[in-house]
């Protein structure tokens, strides 16, 4: 059948085959999927690459590191998601950690009755304006 | 100059050459992509990315093959590589089909010119055929269909390429055309 297809056959077997495939249900429907085979890839073969892509290949060349390849951008589509969430992750934790340091002391320390006089906050308390 | 001469340069410094080779095979690489890939644009920049492979090793061309073969090994190389699907690689597809990332128009480029509609169908749907019937293939039977069918290289050439007998090569084009003559039947019988 290849051969056939290709014309590769001499012309008397070329005629015995097309009697076959005019009678042949199942060898006509053969030779009609392997022409279109032929045609998917011939129209496939025809498609011409980019016209820019000598100068992408040499920009890529000049500058390896941003020539934007398949595996590079695979990479980075893996990797940025990953680098985004982990830096969400490092900034609340952060946040958390920065919060309990600025926490105001609660427990205040009892201090001398003469240092007492300079901090106003020890002289004005409630109780004194109580018993006063 | 021949090919050998260029190379020689390049490896001198004289990077500018390499341009020479890449106009001389640009189209070559592409046709093998493009029947690994069946996409323009994702031929295209696996071309590219051959290109800078075939640059950044050429110190480690020996010249025991024409570079021409050795440059095609690279391409079938970085093809089967590029389709060996990891299962991330074919979720991030998935995602992409499903978000349209590529289109009709995109995906089945070679039918832009069509107008009718029910041309445009039933020849995609012919497209899908070959193409998974193509795709499905054995490596070693796809890799020499495609370098007999796209690049029509001689059996002697795809043998170099491949780095086995031509004998090896006739048996393997061969069940090659049988296995995709079976798929694209049963295909057609399950539509």
């Amino acid at each position: 059948m290849d051969a056939y297809r290709e014309g590769k056959l001499p012309r008397d077997i070329m005629t015995q085959v097309e009697s076959h495939l005019e009678t042949c249900k199942t060898c006509s429907e053969i030779y009609r999927l392997q022409v279109l085979a032929d045609k998917v890839i011939d129209q496939e073969r025809k498609l011409q690459s980019d016209p820019f892509l000598t100068n992408r290949i040499m920009a890529g060349i000049d500058d390896p590191a941003g020539s934007g390849s398949q595996s590079e951008t695979v990479l980075i589509r893996i990797l940025k998601p990953a680098l985004m969430t982990v830096s969400m992750a490092a900034a609340i934790f952060f946040g958390i950690l920065l919060g309990n340091l600025s926490q105001p002391v609660t427990d205040r320390v009892k201090l001398p009755v003469e240092l007492a006089l300079i901090d106003d906050a020890a002289i004005e308390t409630v109780n004194i304006l109580l018993n006063e | 100059m021949t090919d050998s001469e260029v190379i020689k340069l390049i490896l001198q410094g004289d990077k500018d050459k390499f341009r020479m080779l890449v106009e001389q095979y640009q189209q070559m690489v592409f046709r093998t992509c493009m029947g690994f890939l069946h996409n323009k644009d994702d031929a295209d920049d696996l071309t590219q990315d051959v290109f800078i492979r075939t640059y950044q090793s050429l110190s480690r061309f020996k010249g025991d093959s024409a570079f021409s073969t050795w440059l095609y090994r690279i391409a079938v190389n970085a093809s089967l590589n590029k389709i060996r699907k990891s299962p991330l690689n074919m979720i991030f597809q998935r995602f992409e089909n499903i978000t349209g990332g590529k289109n009709e128009k995109e995906r089945y480029h070679l039918l832009s010119n069509e107008e009718d509609p029910e041309n445009i169908l039933i020849r995609r749907e012919h497209f899908e055929w070959v193409q998974r019937a193509l795709d499905t293939l054995p490596e070693n039977q796809r890799t020499a269909i495609v370098l007999s069918k796209y690049d029509d290289f001689s059996q002697k050439e795809i043998a170099e390429i491949m780095d086995i007998t031509e004998g090896a090569v006739e048996a393997l084009l061969q069940r090659a055309k049988k296995n995709l003559r079976e798929k694209l039947s049963s295909q057609r019988k399950n539509k």
